[in-house]
């Protein structure tokens, strides 16, 4: 066998394996989005097999561009990506340079820090959702009602006690109502994946080059600036690395969003396209071509960004 | 020098305290967790029983007969683990040719199977569903081995990939001299060499099956069903059963964790692609 031959035929079982992977699932969902199929309709039968014969056209996508809860669904993924990566960047890099420099116990906390990023999902969200947000029984709850009595104690002193009766009563949320539910996942993605950043920011400040900064000391600058015009632009690269990582996970987000509020109020792409295919598979399939579209943008974007980097 | 000694001022007192604070503050939920699996259901829910209370180990006695744990348990085992070895019986030879033979397009391979990732799970799971139950394979470990390693392979590949690159070629190619075929390279000289990344390869790929949750929950019922489509079943409980949930809770996710402590540093680099050192 020929020295070229080979390392072709040691790729081959993975190529393929992923072009299979990418294009029937893929073609079959480009083929459901123009036809009409539902698991259910009783007049008219036809519709429940897939078939060329119930040919629709586009017919499926201004079906989904028309429903309200499309560009809803946009809005709220491109919300939740965009905060869930605002807070876990922000958050990776106070972290980082936080825990970068050495004190007792150093590697204790790294381990504290990293172990919510191995949590699976679901328990994730069971977790939070119940134990910690749940406006009665949860820790939230309870510190809320602590609250109320101790200001109810208060109220009944002496002197102070008219001071006290102008506060008010606290009210506890509920994180799983149609305005906040967003919120709560927010929440519960960013403590999974701001343990990831930091691990991957501090690896990074490993590497920053001391010399460096201890001129920029001499020189008299301070740590502002020391942070400002070297550790910053330092950390670049890993900022892009984080950002593409975390779209690339967070644009499908669904356990969180099904056990939090099973998505009332709170859908993105991924759970459109699941409510939609209760009933009607040919809506789901466009709904999944636009979430195909979305994600190319994404990665486009964030290829041109990240792609160079990565080959060095 | 006010400078110096202002900031060594903070590292001695400041920088420990607040970092202590940030880690036990990220803990906390998991340690909450921990701490109420403990609790029977009754007193789960008490403000009074929120530190003080009798520990019990009624709720991990009880996860048979609660959840059926083990069998979702026997299901993720089983599962993650076939994903993990397929995954890596593909993917050493796939990164082996591209690290030490690399063409002109290998670059390009690598940035498309990297986008394969990008593919959004909702917008083909519907003609997986149709694919499986047509064949026959919908709630099986097959179907399920299958996609574990199909959305883990691009991953596994770029991680072998950076360990690979860092080999000198002049091993590989002594081995040639020696007359050791292909398979043998791989097994005589490349595994051995790059056992430290194999190793952590399998390791992250193994904790990203078990802790999978969109494509395991929506294509199993019952037969292969996993930890994750058995918590996912169990999201809203109302309070009523927060000690038995918390241990199974813990049960599902403690062993993971564990092995996560341990191979924090490479995931830096596997899921960094090595771009970031």
């Amino acid at each position: 066998m020929s020295d070229r031959k080979l390392p072709r035929l040691l790729q081959t079982p993975a190529v393929v394996l992923l072009l299979v992977w990418m294009l029937v699932p893929l073609g079959m969902t480009l083929y459901f989005s123009f036809i009409r199929y539902v698991l259910n309709n009783l007049r008219h039968p036809e519709w429940t097999s897939p078939s060329v014969s119930n040919w629709r056209g586009f017919g499926n996508y201004e079906f989904v561009l028309k429903s309200k809860d499309f560009l809803l669904a946009i809005q709220n993924s491109l919300f939740i990506v965009c905060s869930i990566l605002f807070l876990t960047v922000i958050l990776g890099i106070l972290i980082a340079v936080l825990i970068n420099k050495s004190f007792p116990g150093q590697g204790i906390v790294r381990v504290l820090l990293i172990s919510p990023f191995f949590v699976m999902p679901a328990v994730n969200a069971v977790l939070w959702i119940n134990m910690i947000l749940d406006p009665v029984l949860g820790l939230q709850g309870i510190a809320v009602a602590g609250i109320n009595d101790t200001l109810d104690g208060l109220r009944h002193l002496p002197v102070l006690g008219s001071f006290f009766s102008l506060w008010p009563e606290f009210e506890p949320i509920s994180f799983r109502a149609t305005q906040t539910s967003a919120i709560a996942v927010i929440m519960m993605v960013t403590w999974q994946w701001t343990p990831f950043a930091v691990l991957i920011f501090m690896t990074s400040l490993q590497s920053e080059d001391q010399q460096q900064k201890e001129a920029a000391v001499l020189d008299g600058a301070g740590t502002w600036s020391q942070f400002r015009f070297l550790t910053l632009p330092h950390l670049g690269r890993p900022i892009a690395i984080v950002v593409m990582i975390q779209a690339i996970f967070h644009l499908s987000l669904y356990a969180e969003i099904e056990i939090v509020s099973r998505g009332n109020g709170n859908k993105n792409l991924p759970y459109l396209i699941g409510e939609f295919a209760n009933n009607n598979i040919g809506a789901a399939s466009a709904t999944g071509i636009f979430a195909v579209i979305l994600a190319n943008i994404v990665a486009i974007f964030l290829l041109r960004m990240v792609g160079k980097t990565l080959m060095e | 020098m006010a400078i110096v000694a202002q900031s060594s001022k903070f590292s001695t007192f400041g920088r420990p305290v607040l970092a202590w604070g940030v880690g036990l503050l990220f803990f906390f939920p998991i340690f909450w967790m921990v701490l109420t699996s403990f609790k029977t259901d009754a007193d789960a829910v008490k403000p009074e029983h929120l530190i003080f209370f009798k520990p019990t180990l009624e709720n991990y006695l009880n996860m048979t007969e609660n959840y059926d744990y083990w069998r979702f348990a026997r299901n993720s085992i089983i599962t993650a683990v076939s994903a993990t070895v397929f995954t890596l019986f593909v993917s050493v030879p796939a990164a082996y040719a591209m690290a030490f033979n690399p063409t002109r397009r290998t670059k390009d391979v690598l940035m498309w199977m990297l986008s394969t990732k990008m593919l959004p799970a909702a917008a083909v799971l519907y003609p997986m569903i149709f694919l499986a139950k047509g064949i026959g394979l919908y709630d099986t470990h097959i179907l399920v081995i299958t996609v574990l390693s199909l959305i883990n392979l691009p991953i596994a590949i770029w991680m072998l990939f950076t360990y690979f690159k860092e080999i000198p070629k002049d091993i590989i190619e002594a081995g040639k001299m020696d007359g050791v075929n292909t398979w043998g390279e791989i097994k005589e000289i490349l595994v051995p060499l790059a056992w430290g990344g194999i190793a952590s390869t399998a390791l992250l790929i193994f904790i990203f099956c078990w802790n999978e949750a969109y494509w395991t929950v929506r294509l199993t019922t019952i037969d292969a069903a996993t930890l994750s489509k058995l918590i996912e079943g169990n999201r809203a409980p109302e309070g009523l059963f927060f000690g038995r949930l918390s241990a199974v809770s813990t049960a599902a996710v403690g062993p993971i964790v564990v092995l996560g402590w341990f191979c924090q540093k490479q995931l830096v680099q596997g899921l960094t692609f090595g771009a970031v050192k």
